[in-house]
């Protein structure tokens, strides 16, 4: 018999009550598994997105939510005779319902810019000019809409035309309705409005080249912010709105699974207390005690921690599968992710026994000797 | 000029009371006790006599006085846990086995605080479980064995970490006549063949004549101390 048998030992006296605090903690680290597993995905496939179109800087006001807020298209005039500039994409992002699909993306690119040549056709053609009522749609968005070529689509109020069907080279281009600039503009009564303008820079540019441009935008144009690709989720408010969300979220079922594991080990050492002084009597000391408990504590935030990843990890591929969101994530489940979700399981069992396993130090062995 | 021997035991002026001294279990006791003696304490109930054990367990300690193990302070000792695991081994009226560890398992948990490997301990609980005549025994669980081996799982496991102090609270107290027959002559037996101090607490004096002294305590003081 090794001392961690006896920590085992200690956790198998109540397997059903073991059981379930292992079911409250693996909620909990399913919870953080899936939530900024999502987001992660969700940010991960924005950027991929705009890294298949060829976009080097992203430059989208200061202010918005989870599309940035609109602004006047002029601004490219300042920006596109800066140095270092190749060329400017106008774009209007907007993330909407259209027809049976609660969120869909919709990506109206300035006709002709660059932000087309990523498109490659599956099936049918490319809209013949920036005035044709048509629409291209990404693979995964047609299958989400359930439409193919020559089928009709409703936008708000428009009424438009399928004639594409195109593989964009990443999740969110997939999964996008695609369309040119002012064919939205004037479905969304915004004429002349945008939301983002991507920047591709000269080929030769240095990262250091690039940064100051970032700089140089910002200051030539007031109410935007120019970032390269890799920092622009990080700025953009929605995503850190869906990243805090995510992380909210995931904290509260951790406080969930701290205060199961508090109970269930309080109860074990206020159940334990005459074993616990048997021990002492024997000589244990209080530090192996201590050590007993938080072990106890520790395995169970373990367990909790890899049955509550693989329920997340499955949790989250049936969740991207559901029509609301297919298309719009690819889950991250990182090898960090679900490393990180273990060692807080972990931690959530050794802080959530530090309490339990002082107080059973501080039991007095000398009641273990009375008769009874 | 020699210097003078310690005993093994020795109380001077002991008290122990409770409830900021409104309860009064020890009013200053005194005693020696030699090596490898058997001491029986006897007294009525409340007398203060498993107080006393405890002292010298060192599960507890004493309000004022002196306790002395070998010429070291108990009450002063720098790791009384140390002390318990290698140099005390208890049996307690209620056997106080751990219910979820088998008749091995149970004598082994004490060397978890000496230096021993997972197979050293797993042969010597065999040894031990043999020595008190239960080697067909070390996979039962506690519920499974009766109250005659519940005591003696006891009494190897008192014996895990080889103590020179054994300290029994009323190991027969929970005993028909028979198994306490049986579990008095084991104890007799392991005391005398390896020479242990032993102080057995009992109201039965039956039991206590059986010890070559016997400390008749009254009222938390001691009032005869009998050698035979």
């Amino acid at each position: 018999m090794t001392f961690f048998s006896v920590v085992i030992r200690g956790l198998w006296r109540r397997p059903l009550r073991t059981g379930l605090t292992l079911a409250g903690i693996s909620i909990g680290i399913a919870a953080v598994v899936a939530l900024v597993g999502m987001s992660r995905g969700f940010e991960k496939g924005w950027q991929a997105g705009l890294k298949a179109r060829g976009t080097d800087i992203v430059v989208t006001s200061r202010e918005g939510s989870l599309t940035p807020k609109r602004f006047d298209a002029s601004v490219r005039d300042r920006i596109a005779s800066l140095p270092h500039v190749a060329v400017t994409c106008n774009i209007l992002v907007e993330v909407t319902s259209v027809e049976d699909s609660d969120l869909m993306i919709l990506s109206a690119r300035e006709w002709g810019c660059f932000a087309w040549n990523n498109l490659e056709l599956v099936s049918g053609r490319m809209p013949r000019d920036a005035v044709e009522e048509t629409v291209v749609l990404g693979q995964t968005a047609a299958e989400v809409l359930k439409k193919k070529v020559g089928d009709p689509i409703q936008i708000e109020t428009k009424q438009l035309t399928v004639v594409g069907i195109v593989k964009g080279g990443a999740l969110v281009e997939d999964g996008s309705v695609i369309l040119s600039l002012p064919l939205l503009q004037g479905i969304m009564g915004a004429p002349n409005r945008i939301n983002v303008i991507d920047v591709r820079v000269t080929p030769s540019t240095t990262e250091q080249q690039i940064k100051e441009l970032t700089r140089q935008i910002g200051q030539q144009a007031s109410g935007v912010r120019a970032v390269t690709v890799s920092e622009h989720l990080s700025h953009s408010e929605g995503f850190r709105l869906v990243r805090a969300m995510s992380w909210g979220t995931s904290l509260l079922a951790i406080l969930v699974g701290v205060l199961g594991v508090m109970n269930t080990m309080l109860m074990t050492v206020f159940e334990r207390t005459h074993e616990i002084c048997v021990l002492l009597a024997v000589g244990w000391t209080r530090g192996r005690i201590m050590r007993m408990i938080l072990y106890e504590s520790a395995l169970l935030g373990l367990l909790g921690g890899v049955v509550g990843v693989a329920i997340g990890a499955v949790g989250v591929k049936v969740l991207s599968a559901t029509p609301a969101i297919r298309g719009l994530l690819q889950p991250d489940l990182s090898i960090a992710l679900l490393g990180l979700s273990v060692v807080i399981a972990v931690a959530v069992g050794i802080s959530s026994g530090l309490y339990p396993a002082w107080r059973s130090s501080r039991l007095n062995p000398s009641v273990a000797l009375q008769a009874g | 000029m020699s210097a003078i021997a310690a005993s093994f035991l020795e109380a001077k002026a002991l008290t122990r009371e409770f409830d900021e001294g409104q309860v009064k279990a020890l009013r200053g006791v005194d005693f020696s006790i030699e090596e490898g003696e058997f001491v029986a304490i006897v007294g009525p109930s409340g007398c203060g006599k498993s107080t006393l054990l405890q002292l010298l367990g060192a599960l507890d300690r004493p309000t004022s006085g002196t306790l002395l193990y070998r010429g070291i302070s108990l009450p002063d000792h720098p790791n009384p846990a140390a002390y318990r695991a290698r140099q005390v081994g208890f049996i307690f009226q209620a056997f106080h086995l751990l219910p979820t560890f088998t008749a091995a398992e149970n004598v082994q948990i004490p060397m978890f605080e000496i230096d021993r490997s997972a197979s050293e301990r797993r042969n010597r609980a065999f040894e031990l479980l043999k020595l008190v005549g239960l080697d067909h025994r070390l996979d039962h669980f506690p519920s499974k064995l009766s109250g005659g081996e519940r005591q003696r799982v006891a009494i190897a496991r008192s014996l895990a970490n080889g103590p020179s102090l054994l300290l029994a609270d009323e190991p027969t107290g929970n005993l028909d006549s028979e198994n306490a027959q049986s579990v008095l002559n084991l104890l007799i037996r392991l005391q005398q063949e390896q020479g242990r101090t032993m102080v057995l607490v009992t109201h039965d004096a039956t039991i206590a004549e059986r010890a070559g002294r016997i400390l008749r305590m009254i009222d938390g003081r001691i009032v005869a101390d009998d050698k035979r």
